[in-house]
């Protein structure tokens, strides 16, 4: 019995031995000959940009000879996974794709591996890498923390993980409805707002804008989209609750009437229920992430294919689009963080980058956006790297008890929506029990 | 000595087993959730690495409105829940005790729903109120009516009738095989000395099936409170908190706002307030079979 298991342990050993020297004598030499063989353990998120990912693995597996084991969950609950995962001693994962609001969490509880000690190693960082290319906005949204306000970039702040499948904001627009009825495509929210109540009148059944509205978070991303184009911020410079003031009240009275004027049942639309509109061609505008331009192209998805056009966010009383998504990081508990830092720089490469992007995937670097092949294969990506300049990193506070503050927000919004709050007095109930929350969390302290 | 010790322990050594899994399985969780309730703990930190701050966590939630809002929402869709769910299940079964060809296939048929996972019911009854392309109001356009809002203005309702719809066969199949092992020759003597069906239920069949009756209405009350999955997918508590039942505040608060000692003394709120539910109705239960006795006692000295 132990005979056999020596002999089977002694012939796996060997193959792998020979296995590693093929890789090898594959031409898996420089960087990657050390790490040929290791067996990466990553957790992604079940999106659309990791489902494109997914296609790529096997080109750097054949590249480097480091396999790659995907854990893809949906995200909320990778979260939930990732918070037990990485308050472990030794963890299970090499590498994690990360929510954007996870990143307070997870820097604060001293989870994430700094950045710094790879791109300073010699062996493991790219020469060619170009960090300059990738997009601002992403890196100091998902990967930078310890900057201006604990969550942005700044003299004291450094880098944690990178941008990979992160979104803005632009509008997604019927070219045919704006055509027949000669509309102008909206550069500013009077225009949207206008047109968003005025194409029920033209086209009866049709909705004007879909937008997600349901309780929670849904409720308030929708309220986010407006807040920042229309001038307004959840917190000012002291921390002091200011979604409130005229340009909050601006901002949610913008949300109202999109769902007032939007498709039937539109107060109670999830993500899903919002791209599912204008998906089925119940609504002429779509004003929310650049992750579902895949989808709105995919005939067995959409029956709008060919029929939208893409515009920027349009502008408030200043340009500012969304940032979110994901990231990826290495977590401090990763028992191969060096191979998953090779794992990270080549995904987040210009050769990765766009092999990503060519299979449907979000792209990080500016390049990518401007690349002629992306281009002819996705004409809207020149649309996204132009909105992509206004994506604004401080569009939400990434700080510990943004949840909490984030979930009030929501569902006070989602009953200005259904059950006829007053908005002022709705918000002003917010800007208290925010007031309360960070009160509690010690963000009044220096004062 | 050592014989009659052992003699002595025997017992004991018996119900060992059972002392130590109940122990590792229900009193360790327990005392675990009751302690880190008196901690201020975020999901990133090891329960030793989280601050003590005694009863804040019970304070802070008695004075929170969402609290309150939400244990009220919990309160009426388990009242409204039970009671529907009691009246249709024990209707249905005292309808069906009888026998009708087909009768198994109809029985199958109604018990389905409860086999169902959750999370399909919450997914199928989502898209049946679907406000454009749900089955409910495509039928109320044709028929010429007006559409209902069901998840935005009547969400609560739309809650209520998708529970009773998966839950009802649970009371329906354990009131049937309670209405099925009743003495026959009760209700039987009933009929001979001229009892008309309805007084038949009235006062025979329905206080002999009482105490399953009980039984069955609160272990459906347990249930309906700690319903999570089918709300979850259906309107995610809202719209505002309107559907926010406990057992999804609880959830929240420990995923989205990551306090887990608040959500634990939120559960702990919750057990008191089934400890309460289930011992009162116990206590009602020993209260009515007492009051039996004693009439039964009464009449046997009259005679």
């Amino acid at each position: 019995m132990l005979n056999t298991f020596t002999k089977s342990t002694l012939a796996a050993t060997s193959l792998l031995a020979v296995t590693a020297s093929f890789a090898a004598a594959d031409g898996h030499g420089g960087p990657y000959a050390e790490y040929a063989g290791t067996t990466l353990v990553v957790n992604f998120p079940a999106h659309p940009h990791y489902d494109a990912v997914m296609q790529i693995l096997p080109e750097f597996t054949k590249e480097t000879g480091i396999e790659v084991e995907v854990d893809q969950l949906p995200y909320l609950k990778m979260r939930e996974r990732q918070t037990l995962e990485l308050a472990q001693d030794e963890g299970e994962y090499d590498l994690i794709g990360y929510v954007v609001f996870s990143k307070a969490d997870y820097v604060y509880a001293d989870q994430l591996e700094n950045l710094a000690k790879y791109f300073m190693n010699p062996k493991l960082s790219d020469p060619n890498y170009d960090a300059d290319d990738l997009i601002d906005g992403y890196v100091y949204n998902i990967g930078f923390a310890g900057g201006d306000r604990g969550y942005l970039s700044g003299k004291t702040g450094s880098l944690f993980g990178l941008p990979y499948g992160s979104e803005t904001s632009v509008l997604g627009y019927r070219k045919d409805i704006f055509e027949k009825h000669g509309l102008e495509v909206p550069e500013t929210y009077e225009e949207m707002l206008a047109l968003a109540c005025k194409i029920p009148e033209l086209e009866p059944g049709m909705g004007g804008l879909s937008s997600r509205a349901a309780s929670g978070h849904h409720a308030a991303h929708a309220f986010l989209l407006h807040l920042n184009p229309l001038g307004g911020a959840i917190f000012d410079e002291s921390w002091n609750p200011v979604m409130n003031n005229a340009e909050g009240v601006a901002a949610a009275e913008a949300l109202k009437t999109i769902v007032d004027c939007g498709p039937e049942g539109a107060s109670t639309f999830g993500f899903g229920e919002a791209l599912g509109a204008f998906l089925n061609g119940d609504t002429a505008m779509f004003l929310d992430t650049t992750i579902v331009a895949g989808q709105i192209d995919n005939p067995s998805k959409s029956k709008v294919v060919g029929k939208v056009g893409w515009a920027l966010h349009p502008m408030g009383t200043e340009r500012a689009s969304q940032t979110g998504g994901f990231g990826i990081g290495i977590p401090a508990n990763a028992e191969n963080k060096d191979a998953a830092f090779l794992l990270m720089q080549w995904l987040t490469s210009k050769k990765g980058d766009k092999m990503v992007a060519m299979a449907g995937g979000n792209p990080s670097r500016f390049s990518t956006h401007a690349d002629a092949e992306v281009n002819a294969k996705f004409p809207h990506m020149a649309t996204f790297g132009e909105a992509l300049k206004h994506a604004d990193p401080d569009w939400r506070p990434i700080i510990p008890v943004w949840g909490k503050v984030n979930a009030d927000l929501g569902t006070t919004l989602s009953k200005v929506l259904t059950e006829d709050l007053d908005i002022q007095e709705a918000l002003d109930g917010v800007a208290e029990r925010a007031r309360g929350v960070m009160e509690e969390a010690g963000y009044y302290t220096w004062k | 000595m050592t014989s009659q010790f052992f003699n002595r322990m025997t017992p004991y050594m018996f119900m060992a087993p059972a002392g130590i899994i109940m122990a590792i399985a229900l009193i360790y969780p327990l005392g675990y959730m009751m302690y880190g309730s008196l901690l201020d703990w975020n999901p990133s930190q090891s329960i030793g690495e989280a601050e003590f701050v005694g009863l804040k966590n019970y304070v802070t939630l008695w004075f929170d409105p969402a609290f309150r809002e939400s244990l009220g929402v919990t309160l009426t869709f388990a009242f409204f829940v039970v009671v529907a769910e009691m009246l249709i299940g024990v209707g249905l079964a005292l309808l069906l005790d009888r026998n009708i060809r087909g009768m198994s296939v109809l029985r199958t048929l109604f018990i389905l729903p409860m086999m169902i996972a959750p999370v399909v019911v919450g997914l199928m009854w989502r898209y049946m109120y679907h406000p454009s392309i749900g089955i409910f109001n495509r039928f109320l356009d044709k028929v010429g009516l007006e559409k209902v809002d069901w998840l935005g203005q009547n969400a609560l309702m739309s809650v209520i009738l998708a529970d009773i719809w998966q839950w009802t066969p649970f009371i329906f199949i354990l009131s049937l095989a309670a209405l099925q092992s009743l003495p026959q020759s009760a209700i039987e003597a009933s009929r001979i000395d001229g009892a008309t069906p309805w007084q038949q239920i009235v006062y025979i069949k329905l206080p002999m099936m009482l105490p399953i009756l009980i039984v069955t209405a609160l272990l459906r009350l347990i249930d309906a409170f700690k319903v999570l999955e089918v709300i979850l997918v259906m309107t995610e508590g809202g719209p505002g908190l309107s559907t926010e039942i406990l057992a999804l505040r609880i959830s929240r608060t420990a995923t989205e706002f990551r306090e887990l000692g608040v959500a634990a003394a939120m559960s702990n709120y919750l057990l008191m307030l089934l400890m309460i539910l289930t011992v009162s109705m116990f206590a009602f239960t020993r209260w009515q079979e007492r009051r039996a006795n004693r009439l039964a006692a009464a009449i046997q000295e009259d005679e």
